[in-house]
């Protein structure tokens, strides 16, 4: 499936590299100099990547009218603008905020982080070593066996949330406050038990995990 | 229109404090030689209008208008018989009831009585003449003697004695002083409370202005405050509201200088990023064409350095908001320690990348400190980017918190070959004094300790 991107971006060369760069990728751009009628072109866009300095309205400015008329589009501000304002600035209403000068291949893969973050879920499933993730139907399958894999709520949550933000390194703070939306106490065991039972679930040799990563000081990850 | 400054100048006399603290001066100093006598006369006055009114109050007059009373009617019995006497005495008896009346004839005998009494003489010898008016004198009853005939020729005379509380009030002399020395009293009373309000009043006022000093308003300035009055006080509140228009003013202008100061910036930082992104687009779409392994090597080289030079124009253009105070900073109390993980995860795919082995052991109670989030991310960044490139030959990076100097400290360690690496390479002084500022701002301290094993960095409270 190829999601449809608005790209807003008044240099020529960058524009055109984006451009093409975004279609190699498979997804379908359209390529905007000015902001100026940016609410009807950014219909039935998943996506909005946005530069701050534009003729004429500025990225900020545009983008709060966009989530406002749209909160479910997503947008991405692509800026040479890097102060810590600016991000702030940027992230009220943004989903993301990436500075120039950028590596292409970053850009793609922010792309496809906020496109799975948003629900826009694959239609293929997800292929994480011998596991096989449907994440629209809430499946996990082992690959090996072929049996579906039973987690519970709280399990799923936190091997969803993981998912989401795949290759990142998450802290225990991170997961903790998102799966029970409350502030993370010292020394709370809670979550290392939860992840214990997951991998014993998930993984081939709990005792050495390979799904669910522990990085040492820091938390988990799950690697693509 | 006046400005404020002329309105200063243009004070008048009299409504100034001094003028007014003049005039208590002048009023203490007057206090003798004026208000004595004041106090005095009208004490004087009082005392005439009292007796006065005493007088009108006795009965039959005053005894001088008793004695002129007694003095006419013996003047119109001159020639009268003695019936004619009796029947005026009886008529005056009659007026005068208190009084005790007789008189004697020419012979000398007593004649009538009114009442009787028993210790005059029947015949009056001229001894017996003297002792009476002898006795009579200054003595109670009031007597008063008259010779009948107009002009009193005598030797007939008729007698009058009524009692001294009828016809003088019971005054004793001095008996006004207690009133006299009241009026001192209320008069220094008077100025007690005179200087005691004014003093009073100056001080209300200057609490007032010191309150409204001390009071902030928005954008912390004090706000401006009404005038009460056009004296020396209110020159004073006068120049206030021209110090905090002033400030205000100055505010503004700071803010507009911020303004600007940042847009500057931002400006300066796209025209500067457009290019390198565009030199980074085209590496890329370059090292896509079919090269030769020097080649990649190249395109892997510029890319590193449009890396490094994106991270000298983001310091250069950080550091000049700090050393101008435009860097913002929010103090709160946050887990130091939270902060570093974070980080840590963000780093962490580049150590791999890099091959840089991550010994990270950080306790798990929290390490409350007061720091800026984005501040200490910032700092974090620097110390992590400078490990990355310039001590990437010792392929380690350590992140700890240990006891440094008796406080604990975090502590971030590589093993690369010491400040000297740092240093020599363009760019890491610039990071390190943005580390140095945001620390300074932050109230916390720093040490960096090099050796040819590598270099150490402890991070503490002041």
């Amino acid at each position: 499936m190829t999601a449809s991107i608005l790209y807003i971006e008044d240099d020529l060369e960058i524009g055109r590299f984006v451009n093409e760069h975004l279609q190699a990728q498979g997804y379908t751009v359209n390529w905007q100099r000015t902001g100026e009628g940016a609410l009807t072109a950014a219909e039935g866009c998943r996506l909005v990547i946005l530069d701050v300095m534009l003729p004429g309205l500025d990225g900020f400015t545009i983008g709060q009218r966009l989530k406002k008329a749209m909160p479910d589009v997503l947008i991405l501000m692509l800026s040479a603008r890097t102060s810590i304002d600016d991000k702030l600035q940027g992230l009220q209403f943004a989903d993301d905020y990436l500075t120039k000068p950028f590596h292409p291949d970053e850009l793609t893969a922010r792309i496809e982080v906020l496109l799975r973050r948003s629900g826009a879920r694959l239609a293929e499933p997800l292929a994480i070593k011998h596991l096989l993730v449907y994440e629209q139907q809430n499946r996990i399958e082992n690959r090996d066996s072929g049996a579906e894999i039973m987690l519970t709520g709280k399990q799923f949550h936190i091997f969803s949330y993981l998912l989401r933000h795949l290759g990142q390194i998450l802290t225990k703070e991170q997961i903790y406050e998102a799966i029970w939306g409350e502030a993370y106490m010292d020394g709370d065991k809670t979550l290392m038990v939860h992840i214990r039972y997951l991998r014993e679930k998930i993984e081939r040799d709990p005792a050495s995990p390979k799904i669910i990563e522990t990085v040492r000081g820091i938390g988990y990850r799950v690697r693509p | 229109m006046k400005t404020p400054k002329e309105r200063l100048n243009r004070l008048r006399f009299r409504q100034t404090l001094l003028s007014r603290y003049l005039l208590i001066i002048l009023f203490a100093f007057l206090f003798i030689p004026i208000v004595l006598p004041i106090a005095t006369f009208a004490y004087v006055i009082v005392q005439e209008n009292v007796k006065r009114a005493d007088d009108s109050y006795l009965k039959y007059g005053s005894s001088s208008e008793i004695t002129a009373m007694w003095h006419e009617q013996a003047a119109l019995l001159g020639q009268a018989d003695a019936a004619s006497v009796d029947r005026k005495l009886e008529e005056l008896r009659l007026k005068y009831t208190e009084a005790s009346l007789f008189w004697v004839d020419s012979s000398g005998t007593t004649m009538l009585q009114l009442p009787p009494q028993e210790r005059l003489p029947i015949h009056w010898s001229p001894a017996d003449a003297v002792q009476f008016m002898k006795n009579s004198i200054d003595s109670d009853p009031f007597t008063i003697v008259s010779f009948l005939g107009a002009e009193h020729e005598g030797p007939a005379f008729m007698v009058m004695q009524i009692p001294r509380s009828i016809i003088q009030l019971d005054r004793p002399i001095g008996s006004g002083t207690p009133f006299y020395v009241a009026i001192l009293l209320i008069m220094i009373g008077l100025f007690f409370l005179l200087s005691l309000l004014f003093f009073r009043q100056i001080r209300k006022r200057l609490i007032g202005l010191q309150a409204a000093m001390s009071l902030q308003g928005n954008q912390s300035l004090p706000q401006p405050i009404v005038i009460s009055r056009h004296d020396e006080i209110g020159q004073l509140e006068t120049a206030f509201n021209l110090m905090v228009e002033q400030l205000r003013e100055s505010k503004e202008r700071e803010l507009a200088e911020e303004k600007l100061r940042k847009q500057l910036i931002a400006n300066l930082s796209h025209d500067l990023r457009t290019p390198l992104t565009v030199m980074n687009s085209q590496l890329y779409s370059l090292s896509r064409e079919p090269l030769s392994v020097n080649g990649q090597t190249v395109i892997k080289q510029m890319e590193l350095k449009i890396g490094s030079l994106d991270n000298l124009i983001e310091n250069l253009l950080s550091y000049t908001l700090m050393t101008s105070g435009r860097y913002p900073i929010k103090l709160e109390q946050q887990d130091l320690l939270r902060i570093v993980r974070e980080s840590a995860a963000s780093w962490y795919p580049l150590w791999e990348q890099e091959g840089i082995a991550a010994d990270i052991d950080l306790p798990d109670e929290a390490m409350l400190l007061e720091v800026d989030k984005a501040g200490f991310r910032r700092v974090l960044d620097n110390v992590f980017q400078n490990v990355i490139r310039h001590a990437k030959s010792g392929s380690y990076i350590g992140i700890k918190v240990e006891t440094y100097e008796g406080r604990l400290a975090l502590v971030i360690r590589d093993h690369g070959n010491g400040l000297d690496a740092h240093t020599s390479s363009k760019g890491a002084g610039l990071g390190l004094a943005i580390v140095n500022y945001l620390l300074h701002e932050m109230r916390l301290d720093w040490h960096m300790a090099s050796s040819s094993d590598g270099m150490t960095i402890y991070i503490f409270e002041q």
